[in-house]
């Protein structure tokens, strides 16, 4: 059995490739703004709460907190580091 | 959120006018569980469903997960700062986050 030349097995790296724009200053990344700017209002929500005690009965939101200082900290997933 | 829980005295004034919000899109029980095990001093919040995480930019739709990151919100309801993405694994994101709390809230005189 001949091998029919070269497989196709050409991974092709063209499409995505950034133009590197030497000296790109300020919003260096594609990365966009996330969220809220400083100095904006913070978006208000409403979720269930968890605790080492166990699952809260009611649902805790931000204006809860009113009249404090409320720290947000997002995180991937449970049982994780970090 | 180790980390978090291991500074939670010195960055966060253990609780105190200070309250640290734990979000992801983990379901309440796992995190309730996880909380447990670990012994985490403070609220987590579920948010399978990208309710906190799309207003602050941080919900992933594509994988259904919030991503890393950090809002400090001053008493008068505005964002007073933000690290995003708060990068968990150097220190000095900490340290940064700790300065923002205290100017925040800063520590009322002790009347003792």
């Amino acid at each position: 059995m001949k091998v029919a030349g070269w497989a196709a097995a050409v991974v092709c790296a063209a499409g995505a490739v950034a133009t590197p724009a030497a000296g790109q200053a300020g919003q260096g990344t594609s990365q966009q703004e996330q969220g809220p700017a400083v100095g904006q209002r913070a978006p208000d929500f409403s979720l269930t709460a968890a605790t080492r005690e166990g699952v809260k009965q009611r649902p805790v939101a931000l204006h809860d907190f009113k009249g404090k200082t409320v720290v947000l900290a997002f995180f991937y997933k449970a049982r994780t580091k970090g | 959120m180790n980390a978090y829980r291991d500074q939670y005295a010195t960055l966060f004034k253990g609780g105190k006018d200070v309250v640290l919000l734990a979000i992801s899109a983990d379901s309440a029980p796992a995190l309730a569980s996880w909380a447990k095990d670990a012994n985490f001093p403070f609220t987590f919040l579920s948010d399978p469903l990208g309710d906190a995480g799309k207003p602050y930019g941080a919900w992933q739709p594509d994988i259904k997960l919030d991503n890393r990151s950090v809002f400090v919100i001053g008493p008068d309801g505005k964002i007073s700062y933000k690290a995003t993405p708060f990068r968990e694994v150097d220190p000095t994101a900490y340290e940064e986050l700790g300065k923002a709390v205290a100017t925040a809230a800063p520590t009322r005189t002790s009347p003792y």
